[in-house]
């Protein structure tokens, strides 16, 4: 049987469908069961709709003001929770006057209990007004439904249009309430669904060239975006497009005039990409940059589709002459380390082949909170027999997996990291990063600098108090200082 | 004469709230009882982000389940999520007790969680033939609907429902409930202090001062299910009926507190937190009003560190420095206080709570400090930022949500209060009793100095 069944869900069998082990001999239609609801008490890590429009698609807009329509928590909740910083510049050249205008602000129409009884569409409107008198920079508006929104049955679209007219720029609503879908990923859809309805089309850019990309569902964490953007400025290719990180209300406009679009975040956005070539004829390839190995070859890829490839392999060997070294370094630390890969994202797939091929590391586990079907093919492919593949893992099966599997690190989010310290076991923030980027050849960097100085941490040798330590001399040496020197003592772990 | 001008939001637009929801607050009472979790009755994003903001603030895992509520609840009830979500929680878990509380969306459709809760706990009781121990979990609905209050009245609304659910009288005991609001494990811990040099026993109404602020022990901690150490026992809960008195140290959320004196006749003393001198003072005061303890000179000698740090400092480095201030409305009136205290001007004090004696508070404080005190009622952080830009201060203290600011404006930040992520420790340090004060005024004594006296550091050499 390729599923497993944990010790802590015996009372809740249903979860066995979702934790898969592969085996060499399983039919390739079997796979986790996903995108179903969670059990409920079960401890998910799973977000809400709202959580996946906001704070992982339109939140990284530089240009946008953003109006949510609910009570004061769901407002408060999406202020800043995303590291994903903007440059002032705008496509006309000119610059956005509020730094970090996405990460600063963020409005809410508060509804009060007598909104709930009579309906909140009056003081929505009154709040857009308010806010684009407060905010007259921002050149869009986007509206957020929320559970409640969604509940009391505000038409968010009738203001919206209403309001567009009115204050001359685009007002855009969200109907993504928290209760949608099983997981955020439905929040990625629905906003996918909406940009491309009501903006994609609607504007031209103010020029073209033969070289320009739209990137899709890449938000710019820690600056992931601008770690690309210098490759592909390198290789005289320009991103006419982003979606959304580092972009602007414009640029999503005119996504229907970038000769090739490049879907980075293939869970969150390969809707958009789809609907584009569609109806525009753009073609789309799917690509992938951690580490070098990938990133090489999805620029050579693109460099090709251009006819750019010396230019490519430029990029490439700068990049990696610059990074190669210290990776060996880490390399030759990392090796052998059991890690997992906890990541709502795609990042599970993604990273699977690199830890393990470009860095020797032994990956035992991948999990998703909000993948679906595609996403765990390309996981069960991507990762060795008998490794455990976990869709919206709880709290309880991680712990009998911590306890179980030993492993040296796990890669996860804020709400699983200390979880992971309290039981003895190092952990890295996934989502966010701790020091990014760590996408493409530096960021891969990042990455295994961050692993190293959590696994290589002193602390993990220092966990328990010894009463009679053994060896006190030895050990001084050996208690995990980090080492850069490769002649010096490996330390003990 | 001083006295308050008091502004409130006049936008219907909230812009970067200074508050959140009624859930928020709940869950962090429920977090503070022993072996106690949470059950949010609502969207997985309703316990999502609280989850995230309380392990970013205390960076500890914050263990909070969610029922799940869908569509189909949206259209159907959600009586089979509330349900199995107890089930699931008490078999897999088995904890002391599950706070089943409730959100916007589950009060919108009209779930009878109280109704929900008596019925599984029926079940509860016949599954725990085989399922031991499984009918001694507590289950406590709690009704925090988020267009209601805000993440205090959250609290206040938790604490007093674990209270009601579980007091008992019994026998009259020697000690003394403390409910704390939301402050930081330093600050509960600083109150425990207190009491013991006082040699009162107290009970934490409810205690996260361990829940947040946890040991790493792995082999100690039992894992499946880890739960962090302390809490207040639901036993303590319990006998919480039978105390001498309840001080709740935080005036906007004492209704458990009245609760208490209403039913079983615990007297009850409702306070601004013991932030600063007096305020200090004014809760050894009642402690020993309460108990008839004596006040030993132990204490007293950390209360006259204290004034001799500000005998010493405050004259010199902070006389005259305008202050402006934000946060919960406890928090805030006991920093404005103190900031009069060591002859500082608290200018401007921004709640985003709508705390109905705050502005009589403040004109107090306007009194006594001779301080023309601006109050932004009711406000946002977005009012607050106009305000400064248009009246500059010397200092600000508040939250981590002011750090932006502070950078734009070249003003310094004192952090203090919920949340605070952009630093590490703040959550171990207490900002209540003498030693609080203590800390308070070193680290606003420092940013001073930093931001002031630098770099001509000849002032400094004497």
């Amino acid at each position: 049987m390729p599923y497993k069944l944990f010790d802590a869900d015996k009372e809740i069998p249903e979860r066995e469908k979702h934790v898969y082990k592969k085996h060499c001999s399983d039919p390739d239609g079997e796979m986790p069961h996903c995108n179903t609801k969670t059990v409920p008490g079960s401890m998910t890590e799973r977000g809400c709709a709202f959580a996946g429009a906001k704070g992982v698609i339109t939140g990284a807009l530089k240009d946008v003001l953003h109006v949510v329509h609910s009570p004061v928590g769901c407002t408060t909740y999406s202020a800043g929770t995303k590291r994903y910083p903007t440059s002032p510049d705008l496509p006309d050249g000119t610059k956005f006057p509020i730094e970090n205008f996405n990460l600063k602000y963020v409005c809410g129409t508060d509804i009060q209990e007598s909104d709930v009884v009579f309906g909140g569409m009056k003081r929505l409107k009154r709040s857009i007004i308010e806010a684009s008198k407060e905010f007259p920079e921002a050149n869009a508006i986007y509206t957020y439904a929320t559970c409640t929104t969604g509940l009391i049955g505000d038409d968010m679209d009738a203001v919206a249009k209403e309001l567009t007219e009115e204050l001359g720029k685009d007002v855009v609503a969200f109907n993504a309430p928290g209760f949608a879908g099983p997981s955020q990923s439905k929040g990625h859809h629905i906003a996918n669904h909406t940009i491309f309805d009501r903006l994609v089309g609607t504007k031209e850019p103010p020029n073209t060239t033969p070289y320009d990309v739209g990137l899709i569902g890449e938000y710019n964490i820690d600056g992931d975006l601008w770690v690309l953007e210098s490759y592909f400025k390198e290789m005289g290719i320009r991103i006419l497009s982003r979606f959304s990180g580092d972009s602007t209300h414009d640029e999503l406009c005119w996504m229907h005039r970038p000769k090739l679009n490049l879907v980075r975040c293939q869970r969150s956005a390969t809707y958009i990409a789809d609907l584009i070539k569609d109806k525009y004829d753009v073609p789309y390839i799917k690509v992938d940059f951690f580490s070098t190995e990938y990133c090489a070859e999805n620029l050579r890829t693109i460099g090709k589709y251009f006819g750019l490839e010396k230019e490519a392999e430029k990029v490439i060997a700068d990049r990696m002459a610059k990074v190669g070294p210290e990776l060996e370094f880490y390399k030759k630390k990392l090796q052998g380390k059991k890690v997992y890969i906890f990541s709502g994202g795609p990042k599970s797939w993604h990273l699977a082949i690199p830890l393990e091929n470009e860095l020797g590391m032994d990956v035992t586990a991948v999990a998703s909170q909000f993948e679906h079907e595609d996403g765990y093919v390309k996981m069960k492919k991507r990762v060795d027999e008998g490794v455990l593949i976990v869709d919206d893992p709880n709290s309880l099966e991680f712990e009998e997996m911590i306890e179980e599997d030993k492993p040296d690190l796990i890669l996860a989010g804020i709400k699983e990291k200390y979880l992971a310290h309290k039981l003895g076991v190092p952990s890295i923030m996934i989502h966010s990063y701790e020091n990014g980027p760590y996408i493409g050849f530096e960021g891969f960097l990042n990455l295994a600098k961050d692993m190293y100085a959590n696994i290589y941490n002193p602390v993990w040798n220092l966990v328990e108090f010894e009463e009679n330590p053994a060896g006190e001399e030895e050990s001084k040496i050996e208690s995990g200082s980090i080492e850069k020197e490769d002649n010096q003592v490996e330390v003990a772990k | 004469m001083s006295g308050i001008n008091v502004i409130k939001r006049e936008r219907n637009v909230i812009i970067n709230p200074l508050k959140t929801c009624q859930p928020l607050g709940a869950m962090f009472a429920v977090m503070g009882v022993h072996h106690g979790f949470p059950l949010v009755h609502g969207s997985q994003g309703c316990s999502t982000f609280v989850r995230y903001n309380f392990a970013r603030h205390f960076r500890e895992p914050a263990e909070i389940a969610v029922s799940s509520l869908h569509e189909d609840a949206a259209v159907f009830g959600g009586r089979k999520n509330i349900s199995s979500g107890i089930k699931n929680l008490a078999v897999r878990f088995k904890p002391d007790l599950i706070g089943a509380i409730t959100t916007c969306s589950s009060e919108i459709i009209g779930d009878d969680v109280f109704g929900f809760v008596d019925t599984t706990k029926k079940e509860l009781k016949t599954m725990s033939e085989d399922n031991k121990g499984l009918d001694k979990i507590e289950v406590i609905p709690i009704a925090t609907p988020s267009f209601v209050g805000n993440h205090f009245t959250g609290y206040d609304v938790g604490v007093k429902a674990l209270v009601d659910n579980l007091a008992e009288p019994g026998e009259p005991t020697e000690k003394v409930n403390i409910i704390p609001g939301i402050v930081n494990p330093g600050d509960i811990r600083e109150i425990k202090h207190i009491l013991e040099l006082m040699g009162i026993e107290g009970t934490m109404l409810t205690d996260t001062s361990d829940p947040f602020d946890s040991p790493l022990r792995p082999s100690v901690t039992p894992t499946r299910p880890y739960f962090p150490k302390g809490g207040t026992t639901v036993d303590e809960i319990r006998d919480s009926a039978n105390s001498q008195g309840t001080i709740a140290m935080c005036k906007y959320a004492g209704s458990a507190a009245t609760s208490l004196e209403k039913q079983h006749n615990v007297p009850a003393i409702i306070e601004t937190p013991p932030i600063g001198l007096q305020n200090t003072d004014q809760f050894l005061r009642n402690l020993k009003k309460l108990t008839d303890c004596n006040i030993p000179d132990s204490i007293l000698d950390e209360r006259g560190m204290l004034v001799d740090l500000i005998a010493d400092n405050a004259s010199r480095y902070l006389f005259d420095k305008k202050v402006a201030i934000f946060g919960d409305p406890d928090i805030t009136t006991g920093l404005a206080r103190f900031v009069g205290e060591i002859g500082m001007e608290p200018t401007m004090v921004c709640t985003g709570a709508n705390s109905n004696s705050f502005p009589e508070d403040m004109e107090k404080i306007s009194k006594e400090t001779g301080t023309d005190i601006d109050v932004l009622f009711e406000q946002d952080m977005r009012s607050f930022e106009v305000y400064i830009k248009e009246n500059p201060v010397d200092l600000m203290i508040g939250t981590s949500d002011g750090r932006l600011l502070s950078l734009d404006q070249g003003i310094p930040l004192i952090r203090a209060g919920f949340p605070v992520y952009d630093r590490i420790g703040y959550h171990r340090h207490p900002i209540v009793g003498y030693n609080g004060a203590m800390r308070l005024m070193e680290l606003i004594t420092n940013a001073v100095l930093e931001r002031y006296y630098d770099p001509t550091h000849w002032k400094l050499q004497q």
